[in-house]
């Protein structure tokens, strides 16, 4: 190996070691640990698939799967179309009302997501809450919000979206500072109208970003623990139930670490094979 | 200049010398570390520090309190025992779970077993053994659930504070009368703060003095097999009756928050709860005034029964086990009990402090002497019983939510805990 081999292995060799003990490591654990009953500090046997059997007959987990995949559907486009929306509209400011209002979009980014919770929490609350509030003085009827077995998913996508848009939105921003301007006049000789400009040239060169950014949100709510668990620990009902607080409960509260091994293996396979192809599908280059 | 910079060198080496040599250590105690998840108790809790300076003295050994939050208090636990390191040396947690599930626990010195099966109360025994084992010190004695009512509510009502309802009949007619409804007929002001919030084995931990008032029991008396028992016709008319005081009768509402709160928010006229609320209530709602009886009755009486039997284990790989037997030990007598729980307004555990004048004046002294006269109701000590609990459970907050019926829901949850019991 020559010099500059060697120092370029040398280079990745912490990122590769954090990598491999904190990622590689613990997937191949949870690989192996989903073919064993397992209790800690005592023995284990191996299952099979006996277990994966178990998990995936189980009604529970897949009223799980289906409550993530409709908080997926409610907040992933609606985080990237506003995201979009908002960028767009920075990106016409002048450079100080643009940091400020950016500033402000990411300021929800930056709190902890437990403390977002909670804080949300109180917003909805049907008794003290301020949106009760709100809506009683516009005229409209109170919502039970978190604790409707109908509104509590779409209530946890808000709030996902009020967390999420702030970092979005940096990275559309970002990625429309770096069109060049030549291309708009350019379009604009041509008689493109504003619209046009925005189909044809802005979300073309915008792709890579877009894509970027729905894998990013699809893993955020795929993974998502700390709302709910700081909110409605998966209730009304099971109605806001989703994969991981039920891997957590199932590891943790009923000691079956073999069984939560599936869902994590379960979530890992999901997660890749959809951003697999989510990157092939949609994924477009454009050079102009 | 290099002369006065070896100077301040040498100056400070000699201080650092100083400093280190043997008369300048301070004499640093040893620890014993105790967690606990009671995050409602800082008094209760604090005393083991107070008490472990005390014990300090004579054994070099001082004590640690940490308090872990109640929400997600299991993986902590867990994380901690399995890896070893950083793990408490003794522990407030249940002992089917911990030392039954698990084989996390230390089996109590015989002369310590022989102090506590001498002074506990006959039916507090079970609470701290596992097969026969003893292993925990019971750390509450009134752990069991008793209807608290809210004065100023009854008078209001029209209701006698001094004559309580006896059975769930006349229990249900106060709950309508205690209850306000607003055009739309959805309840301002509620009889009964019930638990519809939170993890399920909360839940049914909540429903279970109504099942059980009923008759009915969530699992066999050899804690082996649910169907039969969790969906006997007994617990569904239990549930049917639960349901109902929602979406039939009106007294208990699913839009108010968690009961604690709406109880001492004067929301509702009645809250079934352990003994540690009245502390929780003089400290957080003292202008509540309430009154504490033992719950109504029906087909039975609930008695005094828990799903959480809390005790105090000590942890088998403590490199201190020894010390913390000696600590408990030490703390093992009739006035540290009245001591530690007088601070935080529980009742002590000490059969012979169940007659001093603390116990004698608290609200709920009768109460709790008519519900021990009670028979004792089915345990569900099982090394399972939060998987259990939490199926049960989902049946419950289901038929509180209109999301199915009440035989369906049962059956399926015991078709499900049987699976639990089986694997």
């Amino acid at each position: 190996m020559d010099r500059q081999r060697r120092a370029g292995f040398l280079f990745v060799l912490p990122a590769v070691a954090y990598f491999t003990c904190v990622y590689f490591v613990p997937l191949v654990e949870s690989l192996i640990g989903s073919f064993y009953r397992t209790l800690p500090g005592g023995a284990s046997r191996f299952m099979g698939f006996g277990l994966y059997e178990r998990v995936f007959t189980d009604p529970v987990f897949w009223n799980s799967v289906r409550n993530t995949i409709k908080l997926l559907a409610l907040s992933v486009p609606s985080t990237v179309a506003l995201a979009l929306a908002v960028a767009l509209g920075l990106d016409r400011l002048t450079l100080r009302w643009r940091s400020l209002w950016a500033a402000m979009y990411f300021v929800p980014f930056a709190v902890s997501l437990v403390a977002a919770a909670l804080i949300w929490q109180w917003l909805y609350d049907p008794v003290h809450g301020v949106l009760n509030h709100a809506l009683v003085l516009v005229g409209l009827p109170p919502q039970k919000w978190l604790q409707s077995l109908n509104q509590v998913l779409p209530s946890l996508a808000a709030v996902n979206v009020w967390v999420r848009l702030g970092f979005d939105t940096m990275i559309f921003l970002a990625a429309l500072q770096a069109i060049p301007g030549e291309y708009y006049e350019a379009a604009a000789i041509d008689g493109a109208s504003a619209s046009q400009q925005l189909w044809r040239v802005t979300l073309p060169l915008l792709n890579p970003q877009v894509v970027m950014v729905c894998i990013l949100e699809l893993i955020f709510n795929f993974k998502i623990f700390d709302q709910i668990y700081a909110t409605t620990q998966g209730g009304p009902a099971g109605a806001s139930q989703t994969i991981i607080p039920l891997l957590y409960d199932t590891a943790f509260k009923y000691f079956r670490l073999g069984e939560a091994s599936v869902m994590a293996v379960f979530v890992f396979v999901v997660l890749l094979a959809v951003t697999l192809l989510q990157w092939r599908i949609f994924r477009r280059p454009v050079d102009y | 200049m290099r002369r006065v910079i070896g100077g301040a060198v040498a100056m400070l080496a000699m201080a650092g010398l100083l400093a280190a040599a043997p008369d300048h250590v301070p004499a640093q105690a040893k620890k014993i570390v105790y967690w606990t998840h009671w995050e409602q108790n800082p008094e209760f809790n604090k005393w083991y520090e107070t008490k472990g300076k005390e014990f300090a003295k004579k054994s070099g050994y001082e004590v640690e309190v940490v308090t872990i939050p109640y929400q997600g208090y299991e993986a902590k636990y867990l994380a901690a025992l399995v890896g070893k390191s950083g793990a408490p040396d003794f522990f407030n947690g249940i002992v089917h779970q911990w030392c039954g599930q698990y084989d996390f626990c230390d089996r109590m010195p015989a002369d310590l077993e022989k102090t506590w099966s001498e002074n506990l109360p006959k039916y507090m025994l079970p609470v701290g053994q596992f097969k026969g084992a003893t292993y925990g010190i019971p750390i509450e004695h009134g752990n069991f659930q008793q209807m608290y009512i809210n004065v100023e509510l009854f008078k209001k009502a029209g209701l006698n504070p001094d004559k309580p309802p006896k059975t769930l009949d006349e229990w249900l007619a106060a709950m309508k009368k205690l209850s306000v409804h607003d055009a739309k007929g959805e309840p301002t002001q509620v009889g009964f703060a019930l638990r519809h919030k939170g993890h399920p084995v909360g839940i049914a931990d909540k429903f279970l003095p109504f099942a059980h008032a009923f008759g009915a029991r969530m699992l066999s008396p050899g804690l082996d097999r649910a169907a039969g028992f969790a969906n006997s016709p007994e617990m569904v008319a239990a549930l049917q009756f639960y349901g109902d005081l929602v979406t039939k009768d009106k007294v208990a509402s699913l839009a108010f928050g968690n009961p604690e709160d709406t109880f001492g928010q004067k929301r509702a006229g009645v809250i079934f709860r352990e003994s540690w609320y009245f502390g929780w209530l003089k400290k957080n709602a003292p202008d509540v005034t309430f009154k504490v009886y033992a719950l109504p009755c029906a087909k039975a009486c609930p008695g005094a029964g828990n799903l959480f039997p809390w005790s105090n284990l000590v942890y088998k790989n403590s490199p201190n086990r020894q010390a913390v037997w000696d600590f408990l030990r030490f703390i093992s007598n009739a006035k540290d009990d009245l001591e530690q729980h007088q601070l935080q307004g529980i009742l002590p555990v000490w059969t012979v402090n169940l007659e001093t004048p603390y116990v004698k004046g608290r609200p709920d002294y009768a109460s709790t002497r008519e519900m021990l006269a009670q028979p004792v109701p089915p345990n569900y000590y099982h090394p399972k019983s939060n998987e259990l609990a939490t199926a049960f459970g989902e049946a419950v907050v289901g038929v509180l939510y209109g999301k199915g019926q009440p035989k369906p829901s049962l059956d399926e949850a015991a078709a499900r805990m049987d699976r639990i019991l089986k694997d």
